[in-house]
């Protein structure tokens, strides 16, 4: 601290201001001792260097023409008491400047600066460099504005002795305060030039953290943008094989892979509603309005065929509904939609229809009605087997158990299989009911209500939640593969 | 519902005792079963789609006639294999007969249920009446 107190003391007015940077420069050097004793209060005020080292430096420069020197180093201009005895512990790097340039003023300026930025290297170098190539720049223009006004005087000077050219910086210090102040007067000039320095270096100080605070920001948001590539790259990959990594909840083989299938279905069933729509508005033959139409039930076939594969290797995937938008699966009916409800929807959207239809529909609606209470029915028997089974008191034979449990479980294959083969069955009726025109259009009303369910789905995730905010951002990682997840779910359809 | 129980069963057995080894027997009985009533139902009583089945009808306002094959300790194995064979599946039940007539097992029934031929064929056999 002392070696602090000296350096910046010994740039400081032996008198009550002590911002005096040009006096404390000359001031000090005639009174050495006196000028140690004064200090400010707070810390270190790094500004008035920087005042010294301006007003120093623009010396140099005339002096020595020592452009580089002043620009690699701007410290070197710190200093100023080559003849100074050495109070403060010196570095290695100084004594060998001091050393190398003797009464030279520059060069003492050298060693006064170099042990000068060795006594600051342990308080904050990081801030040094930073306030180094930040000041780099308040020097040019510092020196920019007292070269023009002082090159006459600091030639002047140049042939002089440090001890006696303190008037004359003096008076370009007062220049370079006056200029800064913007002309506001005050009570006395050494005052008017304490306080704005004191007030610039402030603001130096300032901005020098600022500007370190945004650097630190800045390669936080670049790190974390090159971890956010990486792990989209990951998750691509991953998705390419049809696996999800940890973090989202594993998925089966058999389920990924149903999940991806499915998702093609999707935009399969954009392009067959396109299609549909087309052919409607177009107002095609029947003949090829029926290829159309017929292209789509096959394509329902599809999906029912795919999951009666994938029940066979996931059904708990299936009967959950996890491969369906949310919406969707509000409505979860062993594993899909309900085709009773699904008639519901359509009744008011089919008109007009021949008395003939009305009453077939009705049938149809009736007919779905009770298979789907029979089979919801059977699958409550199986619950409550299943429940029999494993809560049975005392366990014998534990194994015993398991394995007529898991006996259980395997008719839900069956019963998503009976309940697929009842919407399957629903959607051929359907076409069987209606003319060509007609389940054209009852396709197309199936395909967008499902879509709306879908784009429902999507909305709902991405409706802003203020109270979730925190959450997102403290878990990076699996929101972002909910998120990535979540897209596929959304254009899934119910069946 | 009416279920057949296993006195029943027994004195059915009676007459065909020297027959029961042979593979056509039980596929007779089956017939002979399934012709008696306008709807049969083979089934297995701790079988859930059975149950659902079974539902299905009483739901529609038929009392169809239920035999449990697992509570037949003599034939009831036998039976049931015979009728995997008959449906080329792998389970034999259940499976239903209407007016003596196969008509398959639950996919099968939904299927005609759906397209609307399931209540004519049990208005028929006298199963139904509106």
């Amino acid at each position: 601290m002392a070696s602090h107190r000296v350096g910046e003391t010994g740039l400081s007015d032996s008198g009550p201001s002590n911002h005096h940077v040009p006096h404390g420069v000359f001031h000090g050097f005639n009174a050495p001792s006196t000028s140690f004793i004064n200090q400010e209060g707070s810390a270190f005020d790094f500004g008035e260097l920087e005042e010294a080292i301006v007003l120093q430096g623009v010396k140099i420069r005339n002096d020595e023409a020592k452009a580089p020197l002043f620009t690699g180093r701007p410290a070197a201009t710190l200093e100023m008491f080559p003849s100074w005895p050495m109070r403060f512990q010196t570095t290695p790097g100084g004594s060998s400047k001091s050393g190398g340039e003797s009464t030279d003023s520059g060069s003492a300026v050298n060693t006064l600066s170099s042990k000068a930025e060795a006594q600051f290297e342990p308080e904050s170098p990081i801030s040094r460099k930073a306030s180094n190539s930040s000041d780099q720049q308040a020097f040019d223009q510092k020196h920019l504005q007292l070269q023009q006004q002082q090159q006459q005087q600091l030639h002047q000077e140049m042939s002089n002795d440090i001890s006696r050219t303190g008037p004359s910086q003096n008076q370009s210090a007062a220049k370079a305060s006056q200029e800064k102040r913007n002309g506001a007067g005050s009570t006395s000039e050494k005052q008017l030039d304490a306080k704005t320095l004191r007030r610039l270096a402030q603001n130096r100080e300032a901005a020098r953290k600022s500007r370190l605070r945004k650097k630190a920001y800045v390669q936080q948001l670049e790190s974390s943008r090159i971890k956010l590539t990486q792990i989209e790259q990951d998750l691509q990959r991953a998705r390419a094989q049809g696996l999800f990594l940890a973090g989202c909840g594993n998925l089966s083989s058999g389920a990924a892979i149903f999940d991806m299938e499915y998702a093609r279905w999707i935009e399969e069933d954009h392009r067959l509603m396109a299609e549909l729509r087309t052919g409607l508005h177009a107002h095609l033959p029947d003949g090829d309005l029926r290829i159309i139409v017929d292209g789509y039930v096959c394509h329902y076939d599809e999906i029912f065929e795919l999951k009666g594969v994938a029940a066979k290797s996931d059904v708990f995937h299936l009967i959950t509904g996890q491969w369906m938008s949310p919406a969707e699966r509000c409505f979860l009916w062993i594993g899909g939609f309900r085709p009773s409800e699904l008639i519901t929807m359509l009744i008011g959207q089919l008109d007009p229809l021949t008395d003939q239809q009305l009453m077939g529909i009705s049938r149809l609606q009736h007919s779905t009605q009770q298979t789907e209470e029979a089979l919801s029915q059977g699958q409550e028997q199986l619950q409550q087997s299943l429940i029999d089974t494993i809560a049975a008191g005392p366990v014998i034979d534990g194994m015993q158990q398991m394995a007529v449990a898991l006996d259980k479980l395997g008719n839900l294959e069956g019963f998503i299989r009976q309940a697929d083969n009842l919407r399957r069955q629903t959607l051929h009726q359907l076409r069987h009911i209606l003319t060509v025109r007609q389940a054209a259009r009852c396709f197309l009303v199936i395909a967008e209500y499902y879509g709306r369910l879908r784009a429902l789905s999507s909305l709902w995730a991405s409706r802003p939640r203020e109270s979730l905010m925190s959450e997102d951002i403290s878990c990076q990682t699996t929101t972002d593969l909910q998120i990535v997840h979540q897209p596929s779910q959304n254009h899934f359809a119910n069946f | 519902m009416n279920y057949q129980t296993e006195s029943s069963w027994s004195s059915y057995n009676m007459p065909t005792r020297s027959n029961t080894a042979s593979g056509g027997d039980p596929l007779q009985r089956i017939e002979r079963l399934a012709s008696e009533n306008a709807v049969v139902i083979f089934s297995i009583s701790t079988c859930c789609m059975c149950h659902a089945i079974k539902r299905l009808f009483c739901g529609m306002g038929v009392n169809p006639t239920v035999h449990e094959l697992d509570q037949d300790p003599r034939t009831g194995k036998d039976m049931e294999a015979a009728l995997t064979r008959l449906l080329g599946s792998s389970s034999a039940v259940p499976v239903v007969f209407i007016g003596g007539k196969l008509v398959g097992s639950m996919d099968r029934v939904m299927a005609s249920h759906i397209n609307g031929t399931l209540v004519p064929l049990l208005k028929e056999a006298g199963a139904l009446w509106l």
